[in-house]
Formats: structure tokens, C-alpha cells, sequence
């Protein structure tokens, strides 16, 4: 019972040089209220794919649908977390969320919007920062606001691009477990997509998680099932052999470059 | 205006930083002494230079003395009316706002659209785009036949040339605030789903706003630089005219008056955009 579906995707795009492949041969299918990641070096394509499930791009070739139905454009059951939080600076907390929610539920009366604004703000603890800007609050703050805006929408599926990406690491250790309350307070029915290149962020969060190779051209090079309990806690975690296995493997796939750098090392050395 | 705005804060708030505020206001205060103290330098050697010129030519050039006398009798009195051909430095200079407004507000009317439809559309850009590169050089007294021969009035074809003359700076900024509008935003409103109404008022108005007034702050310098020539061909009332027929009456006390009065009319405006300017950068 799969979901999303993406099937032996292609995304090309026409540049002056020709034609340029990003991504090919992608097959994925997420099921509903599943966590999935996707893992890669930067330009390996992640984005790109992400961004055709939301609708931004498409693609040249083969299909992307949810719930049988493919996709035509961005829509409002898809919310989405942008890498750079891409707030609007020149509207308060509150009313970044607000426009986003009075846009994409164009139907609801006013205070039923208002009603949800107020709900999400308060879930990501910013109702107290509601009438600030965005330059006046941190980075944590920001991808919050980001997330309840996404959240607000009420979307079927959550499409995460680099969420946490220009975080601290304390920082996103707490918006981690905001995102999975999240998560949890939409009783896990949302699926969420995401796109990370951080080992851990991916094991602690994911079901599943997608290791892409390297582009141009990428594919997927293995989908790892993560099988640790529910719910989660970081400190227990780490400990579980489970844990450990994934992120050596995950180590692996990612990072066989580290070796031939230390050979070039030596070599220079004896030079 | 903006240190006195800084200084009540500190100073009304509570007493216990007292010794340090007070070295605060002093430092403010000496360093705005020192401001005034350098404009007066340089305006005392323009005047001392002055002086010297009109020594040398033995009167030509009228002595500082002389003109601030004529300028004080202009001011003195701004608003007296005695028939067509006599009237007040002030009414001259209402006249000559008031077509400056005028020809402005028409000018921002048509440009801030233009500059909108150019900037988001690169259609509109290719279309439209030359002829604003062909026009734009043109000195907008050219127009003045034109407008004589539209409007049949004088007065009418120099708000027409400061209509025209406010068209380039505001269209060309509108369209490049346009044009930058970071694709972050853009998705945004995408991705939410904004509707073309809200994408307008929400992200592209508001982004391109600081843009919008620098170039409307622009326009209007340049429509108060052609005020000038334009009512000396138009003749009747405002500033442009005063100096021209000031000229003719022999009198170049009233002419330097009448520039010293424009400069500082201009100052204000731009002053005055400066801190519209200020107001509506939100910063990222």
C-alpha cells in the first residue's frame, strides 16, 4: 500500500551545454505516515527530487503520484520546509504563518484560520514571539516558525529540504524531537519526506532512508529500513546495535572517500 | 534628528547609568557642534569667495551682504499678491510644487505599474524595454512642443515634461526591485499557494518597495532640476520663472536668492524621501 509513489523517475534540465541529467531511475514508494530520508553528497540530485514531489519541478521522465493521483503543480497537500527557512522578513512570525494558511485553505472562514495559526504557534512554543520579525529571532526560531507553517496547512505529506541544515547541533537536537512531537500530535499520519546529509539526523528520525549516488546522472544506490522502537530517544539510541549497524553502513556508503585522501597523505609524505 | 531621538531613551529611563549618560549626551553634543562647525567652515569660504569675486568685478556679481538683504526682503514677506505680475516668492514656489506634484503623481502612476509589468514579465521586458532606453536620454524639455501642441496651455505642458521626467528613474528601480525578487520568496508563494493578488501585496510590493522609492526619490530630483527650465520657457508663475524674469529686471540678487531658496527646497525633498526610504527597508 504504497502512497507516494515515484516511478522510474528522470529530471533533465536544458542548459546551454545541452542536456543535463540530475537524476534518473528513481523508484520510491513511501507508504502514508512513513519517515523517509534522503541521504547524499551535496548535488547528488536530493533536492531535485523533493522538489518534484512538491510539484516545483518536474520530471522528463516517468511518473510521480500520491494517493494514485500525479502531481501537476504545488498544492496544499504538500507542505514544505525550505532549507533557508524562506520566511518573508518583511511580515511578523504570526503573519508569516498566517498568509501561508489564509492562502492554501482558501475555503475556511477567517477565525478558523486565525484558530490554526494560533494552535501551531503555541504547539512550536512561539506564541510568545508572534509579533516579531524574523531577523529579530535565532535560527531555531525561524525553522520553527517554518514548521508550523508547513504543519498548518494541514498537509497530507511533508516535504523537509535540509531543515536543519544551517542549525547548531544542540539546536537541531531539540528541533528534532519538535519535528517527531509533531508528528506524533498528528497521530503519525503525516508522511514526511527529507532531505539530509546528516548520518545521525537521518537514523533517529527516518523509517527509511535513501542513499543517493553520486551525481550528475544519480540514482539511488540502496534504500536502508531503520527498525529502531518508537518512540524514540536519542540517548538510548546510540547504544543499540541496531543503530550502530545502520549508521557503519551508512558511514560506509557515504564516506569511501576518506581512505584514498589518507593514501595521498602518505604519499606526499614520502615525497 | 536622529541622535536627539536616541538620547531620550537612555536619558528618561531610570538615573543609574546617570554619570555615563551624561558623558553620552556631551559626546553628542560636541560631535554635533563639530558637524555644524565644519558646514559653517565650508559655507563661510563659498561666501568669503564670493565676496572676493564681486570686489573684483567691482559690483557685477552683487556682494553676500547685498543679496541676503534682498533675500530677507523676499522672505519676509512670501505671500503678497499684487497682480499677475507680482507676486510673492512663496506663492511662485507653491506654483511650482504644485505642478512639480502634480506631473510627479502622474508620472509614479504610470511608472510604478510599468516598471512592475517589465520587471516580472520578460516579455514586457523585451517589448518595452528599448523604447524606455531611447526615451530615457532625451532631456524632457524636448516634450514641451509636444505638450503645447496636447494640452494647448502653457502650464499644462510643463506638468506633461515633469510627468515625463518622473517616468525613467521610478519605472527603471521598480523594474530591477522587481526583477531581484530572490526565488526563496518566489517559492514560497508557490508552494502556499498565494493567490496573484496576494503574491502582489505580500511578497513582490514589499520587497520591491525600497526599490520603488528610491526611484520615485530619483524622479522627483530630477522633476525639481527641470521645474527650473521649464517655467522659463512657460512663463506665467513659479520659481523657473522668477529667476528668469529676475534676470530681466536686472537684478541678480533675486536670481542668487532664488537659487539659494530652490537648493533648499530640493535638500527637503530628498530629505524627505531619505527617511520614507528609511522607514520601508525592512532588514533581512
Amino acid at each position: 500500500m504504497s502512497y507516494l509513489k515515484i516511478e522510474n523517475m528522470e529530471i533533465a534540465f536544458n542548459t546551454p551545454k545541452g542536456k543535463f541529467v540530475a537524476v534518473r531511475d528513481i523508484n520510491l514508494e513511501v507508504k502514508k505516515g512513513e519517515i523517509v530520508s534522503i541521504i547524499g553528497h551535496s548535488g547528488c540530485g536530493k533536492s531535485t527530487i523533493l522538489n518534484a514531489i512538491s510539484g516545483m519541478t518536474f520530471p522528463s521522465n516517468g511518473k510521480v503520484s500520491i494517493d494514485g493521483k500525479g502531481i501537476e503543480g504545488p498544492g496544499p497537500d504538500r507542505g514544505i520546509v525550505f532549507q533557508n527557512y524562506s520566511l518573508l522578513p518583511w511580515l511578523t512570525v504570526y503573519e508569516n504563518i498566517f498568509q501561508a494558511v489564509d492562502a492554501a485553505l482558501a475555503g475556511k472562514p477567517k477565525e478558523e484560520k486565525h484558530e490554526l495559526v494560533e494552535k501551531y504557534l503555541k504547539m512550536v512554543n512561539l506564541w510568545d514571539h508572534r509579533e516579531k520579525h524574523p531577523k529579530q529571532i535565532s535560527g531555531g526560531m525561524k525553522q520553527r516558525t517554518a514548521i508550523a507553517r508547513a504543519f498548518a496547512i494541514n498537509p497530507e505529506v511533508l516535504l523537509l529540504d535540509e531543515p536543519f541544515g544551517a542549525l547548531d547541533a544542540l539546536t537541531k537536537g531539540s528541533l528534532h524531537i519538535e519535528l517527531l512531537k509533531m508528528w506524533n500530535l498528528t497521530q503519525r499520519s503525516k508522511t514526511i519526506v527529507m532531505v539530509t546529509h546528516d548520518i545521525e539526523e537521518a537514523v533517529f528520525l527516518s523509517d527509511r532512508i535513501v542513499v543517493m549516488n553520486n551525481g550528475p546522472a544519480a540514482t539511488i544506490r540502496e534504500i536502508e529500513e531503520v527498525h529502531l522502537p518508537r518512540p524514540r530517544n536519542k540517548k538510548d539510541i546510540v547504544n543499540m546495535d541496531e543503530y550502530k549497524v545502520i549508521r557503519e553502513r551508512l558511514l560506509s556508503l557515504l564516506m569511501d572517500k576518506v581512505e584514498i585522501d589518507e593514501k595521498d597523505f602518505y604519499k606526499e609524505k614520502a615525497a | 534628528m536622529k541622535r536627539t531621538t536616541t538620547l531620550t531613551a537612555p536619558l528618561s529611563g531610570e538615573m543609574l547609568e546617570g554619570a555615563q549618560t551624561e558623558n553620552r549626551f556631551l559626546a553628542q553634543t560636541v560631535s554635533l557642534l563639530k558637524g555644524f562647525a565644519f558646514n559653517a567652515l565650508g559655507f563661510g569660504v563659498l561666501i568669503g569667495l564670493w565676496y572676493v569675486v564681486s570686489l573684483i568685478t567691482k559690483g557685477e556679481l552683487p556682494t553676500p551682504a547685498a543679496t541676503f538683504q534682498v533675500f530677507w526682503e523676499l522672505i519676509k514677506d512670501p505671500f503678497y499678491d499684487y497682480g499677475p505680475n507680482d507676486k510673492g516668492i512663496g506663492l511662485q514656489l507653491y506654483s511650482s510644487l504644485i505642478r512639480v506634484f502634480s506631473g510627479f503623481v502622474l508620472g509614479a502612476m504610470v511608472a510604478i505599474p510599468m516598471g512592475i509589468l517589465i520587471g516580472a514579465s520578460s516579455f514586457c521586458k523585451r517589448m518595452f524595454y528599448p523604447i524606455v532606453q531611447v526615451l530615457k536620454p532625451v532631456s524632457p524639455l524636448a516634450w514641451f512642443p509636444i505638450g503645447l501642441v496636447a494640452f494647448q496651455s502653457a502650464s499644462s505642458a510643463t506638468v506633461f515634461i515633469i510627468f515625463i521626467t518622473s517616468l525613467w528613474p521610478t519605472l527603471i528601480n521598480t523594474s530591477f526591485g522587481v526583477a531581484s525578487l530572490p526565488d526563496d520568496h518566489k517559492n514560497v508563494a508557490k508552494a502556499f499557494g498565494f493567490s496573484k493578488w496576494k503574491y502582489l501585496t505580500k511578497v513582490l510590493l514589499p520587497f520591491s518597495l525600497p526599490h520603488i522609492i528610491t526611484g520615485l526619490r530619483l524622479s522627483i530630483g530630477v522633476a525639481w532640476l527641470v521645474i527650473v527650465a521649464g517655467e522659463m520657457l512657460s512663463g506665467g508663475l513659479g520659481i523657473g520663472f522668477f529667476v528668469w524674469d529676475s534676470w530681466n529686471a536686472l537684478s541678480l540678487e533675486r536670481v542668487i536668492s532664488a537659487i539659494l531658496i530652490i537648493g533648499i527646497v530640493g535638500l527637503l525633498m530628498d530629505r524627505g524621501f531619505s527617511w520614507i526610504e528609511k522607514k520601508v527597508t525592512y532588514s533581512v
